[in-house]
């Protein structure tokens, strides 16, 4: 009401007030405005990937060449120190899609829309994220999509289309730790629902992760750089099931302690049990049958004078389906990336997967063998601006008191 | 850098107790008892005290600032000789000779500059800025310098005439106290005045994460002190002005804590240490040594573009003594009081202390007398100076003292804060001084 009556003065009024009064004229006052002056910080990173590459994929029936620029990412955040040591932060990203040799479809997939809020012990994070079973343990593979079938807990939800079904989902999450080094998550999901399983949008999948972090920084001379466990129980799939468990874990380890020439390997395993499945009728079946999939890559990196110099690494998986017969498959990724300056590398893979009849009838239009081979660069840069808060997982946080700045 | 201790080998050893854990300074006064010592070289030893001939009042002000009846003298006059030392620096304890000895311990700690700002800090004996060391002229200070952090660091003894080899200068006049290391550092106090003390590696990271501190030497006979003479005083203020970008502090200290950890890693390894080498580190025998390593893959860090490697600081926080406004320590005065204020320039900026109100006098500047005191009511007070001022209590109130370069009375950039503080009239309501609460903040 006051501030119709404010609108509503004459000229004459207003230039009285004016003369009198100079706060008058602002339209909304309030009792404690907000300060212009406090801006978060801004963080701004992207990966630029794109490569060229020759290969059979699913559904070809004869090699092709193509230029791939997917999993090209643009990440945009803003993060706010809050009252009592508390950070706020949101994140909004976007990544392209496959384009699969159509050069008029450029699609995006969004990735990144979520608040954040952490203190010292507990964190909430709210929105589109990563799918918090995708990154037990990552691979040192290209892209999302190398090898997804095969290190990485699928979404039963989706329709084949997009690896990144199975790598990102609407999620609610409660973050626990223990000295930034013990983090227990406790989630709900709303996982992507490409194929249409249900009949209305909801949360379809509720879950919980443990993981363990070296101390940061010195990941070199730690046996475990890093190790974790989860479980995820998939509530509304399909039809024929009354609900989904996958059970996973992995790590990282260390074969030597060395500087200059690096070697580690990593593994995961991936029980996925609760379907009545005994056949496939269609790439969505097989992210939902009863499995067990392992996975392993070893890697190498040559950091001559403690700089990165370059890393191969070979990623290998294996899957096998308790109930569905001539199901098996196994993949592998050679991987090469040739540092040429602060975060540009060179890149090259070679990788191919190998299904048997039944699996690849469903997941790769019957192409038993698929393999394809590639060169590019990839680019990952960030850039902070109005920098107030540093990195949380720290030495200093973790060996002394945490502060949160 | 396998060397557990060094500095003071010209003390002789029974005259050195054993080291203590004691986290707070720790302060043993003995005499010497030794009958010889071994002196590294003749310094050079006035006959005369220089402050012998002061003469001539000429103080300015009168009114109620209650000073004795002006004495003869604060003429400091010119003496070509004067910046020679008193005592030889070079040298040990003779018999007779005083020695304060003290443990002065390096850790990290957590220091609150205001509440709900924290920062990780280096620290000496755990405190933001060191402990304040005061010790008569003359008398010899032994300081058991021990090292608990991961980092390199020294004590230089800023303003003190000592022997080379004290002077805290990592790979000029010693190696860097490394990890677990202890330095013994033995000096004669000396000229007397207002002087302080600051790690001398990494200057700008470790000053700005806290190693600093007050060194007062007092004059061997307080009562010819000159300052004393004419304003005689009871309180007196030490005012260590700093500043400190949070964030540059916090990042950087990360980014030293993990290259210290993979170097100390790699030390204790015999097949880490053949992977190490001074190209790490930038360092090579020679320039072929620095091109043969070229050739073979090294990339010198500095072909990174430089932008966000180390920025310049953007200070945002600006101390007196560790603290932000309104979380600073007040003066308090009387009406006819003197108060004796000791302001350092421990920090990387210069501030322009003005106080509101009052005309002071500028009587001391890097610790010795001027010759005559200047009266003024804004003192500069530049990067590794020292001001030392005199309050009379002439205008009961409750005054403001603060940096009049503005951008240092703020706090994260947010007016007011930052090094400003209050003169405390303690009879101001006994002179009818009415003030409003909003002033009386700090009180
Ligand atoms: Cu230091």
């Amino acid at each position: 009401m006051k501030l119709k009556n404010r609108f509503s003065f004459s000229a004459t009024t207003l230039g009285m007030l004016l003369t009198s009064n100079g706060w008058a004229i602002q339209p909304q006052p309030v009792p404690v405005p907000e300060d212009s002056s406090v801006s978060p910080q801004i963080n701004i990173s992207g990966v630029g990937i794109a490569t060229g590459s020759y290969g059979r994929r699913a559904g070809q029936s004869r090699p092709k060449s193509l230029i791939d620029y997917e999993d090209s990412t643009l990440q945009i955040g803003a993060a706010q120190s809050l009252y009592k040591g508390a950070i706020g932060s949101m994140g909004f990203g976007m990544l392209t899609l496959g384009n699969e040799g159509e050069p008029g479809n450029t699609p995006f997939f969004l990735s990144q829309a979520f608040l954040d809020y952490q203190g010292e012990k507990i964190e909430f994070l709210v929105g589109r994220s990563d799918n918090p079973t995708a990154h037990l343990v990552d691979f040192p593979t290209l892209r999302d999509d190398d090898l997804h079938t095969l290190n990485n807990p699928l979404n039963p939800l989706s329709n084949g289309t997009l690896a990144q079904d199975h790598r990102y989902s609407n999620v609610a999450a409660v973050t626990l730790n223990q000295g930034l080094k013990f983090f227990e998550n406790v989630h709900a999901q709303q996982l992507v629902d490409s194929a249409g399983i249900q009949s209305s949008p909801g949360i379809n999948s509720y879950g919980a992760t443990f993981q363990y972090l070296s101390t940061p920084g010195m990941e070199a001379f730690s046996k475990f750089p890093s190790l974790g466990l989860g479980v995820e129980h998939l509530t509304s799939v399909g039809a024929a099931s009354s609900g989904l468990y996958q059970i996973y874990g992995g790590g990282v380890m260390n074969l030597n302690e060395s500087v200059t020439d690096r070697w580690d390997i990593r593994a995961l395993d991936i029980v996925s049990v609760g379907s009545d499945l005994r056949s496939f009728s269609n790439a969505r079946d097989t992210f939902e049958a009863n499995s067990n999939t392992l996975s392993a890559a070893l890697r190498y990196m040559h950091s001559p004078f403690g700089r990165a110099g370059y890393q191969l690494s070979l990623t290998a998986g294996y899957k096998n389906y308790f109930r569905v017969r001539s199901s098996r498959s196994a993949g592998f990724a050679l991987t090469y990336v040739k540092r040429l300056g602060e975060g540009f590398d060179f890149v090259a893979q070679y990788q191919g997967q190998y299904r048997k009849a039944s699996l690849s009838a469903a997941e790769s239009g019957s192409l038993a063998f698929e393999q394809t081979g590639e060169v590019g660069f990839s680019f990952n840069w960030d850039a902070t601006f109005n920098q107030h808060l540093s990195p949380r997982r720290t030495i200093l946080n973790q060996q002394y008191q945490y502060v949160p700045n | 850098m396998t060397e557990d201790s060094a500095g003071a080998e010209m003390i002789p050893e029974e005259m050195i107790e054993s080291e203590t854990e004691q986290k707070s300074i720790t302060r043993r006064d003995f005499f010497s008892s030794a009958s010889t010592g071994v002196a590294l070289g003749a310094g050079l030893l006035l006959s005369a005290n220089p402050q012998g001939a002061w003469a001539a009042p000429t103080a300015k002000s009168g009114g109620s600032a209650g000073h004795a009846a002006i004495p003869p003298g604060w003429s400091n006059a010119f003496h070509p000789a004067a910046t020679a030392p008193l005592y030889p620096p070079r040298g040990a304890p003779k018999a007779g000779e005083k020695i304060h000895e003290f443990d002065i311990e390096v850790g990290i700690s957590v220091h609150e500059i205001v509440p709900g700002i924290k920062i990780h800090a280096f620290t000496y004996n755990g405190t933001y800025p060191g402990p304040e060391i005061r010790v008569p002229e003359g008398d010899w200070v032994l300081v058991n310098f021990t090292n608990k952090t991961s980092e390199f660091h020294t004590i230089h003894w800023h303003g003190i005439v000592l022997a080379n080899e004290m002077d805290g200068v990592p790979n000029g006049t010693q190696w860097g106290t490394g990890p677990g290391e202890t330095f013994k550092y033995l000096f004669r106090a000396q000229p007397a005045g207002t002087h302080f003390y600051h790690c001398h590696n990494m200057t700008n990271l470790h000053v700005q994460a806290g190693m600093f501190g007050a060194l007062i030497i007092e004059p061997r006979d307080p009562k010819e002190d000159l300052v004393r003479k004419v304003f005689p005083y009871e309180r007196e203020y030490t005012m260590l002005l700093s500043e400190v970008d949070t964030v540059m502090v916090e990042g950087q200290m990360e980014r030293m804590m993990k290259e210290m950890g993979v170097m100390q890693k790699m030390n204790e390894s015999p097949k880490l240490m053949k992977e190490m080498n001074g190209g790490m580190m930038g360092w090579f025998a020679n320039k072929k040594a620095f091109l043969d390593s070229v050739k073979s893959g090294y990339i010198p860090p500095y072909v990174a573009p430089r932008a966000g490697r180390y920025p310049a600081p953007n200070f945002n926080f600006f101390m007196i003594n560790g603290r932000s406004y309104p979380m600073t320590d007040e003066m308090m005065i009387r009406s006819g009081e003197n108060i004796r204020v000791r302001l350092i320039g421990a920090g990387a900026m210069p501030h322009y202390m003005h106080l509101h109100g009052h005309d002071f006098w500028h009587v001391c500047q890097d610790g010795s007398p001027l010759q005559a005191p200047i009266r003024l009511n804004t003192v500069p007070v530049f990067p590794g100076t020292t001001t030392d001022i005199i309050i009379q209590g002439t205008n009961p109130g409750m005054w403001h003292f603060h940096d009049h370069s503005d951008i240092a009375s703020t706090n994260n950039g947010i007016f007011p804060g930052g090094m400003m503080t209050m003169l405390m009239y303690e009879d101001a309501a006994q002179h009818g001084v009415k003030v409003p609460e909003i002033v009386q903040v700090s009180s």
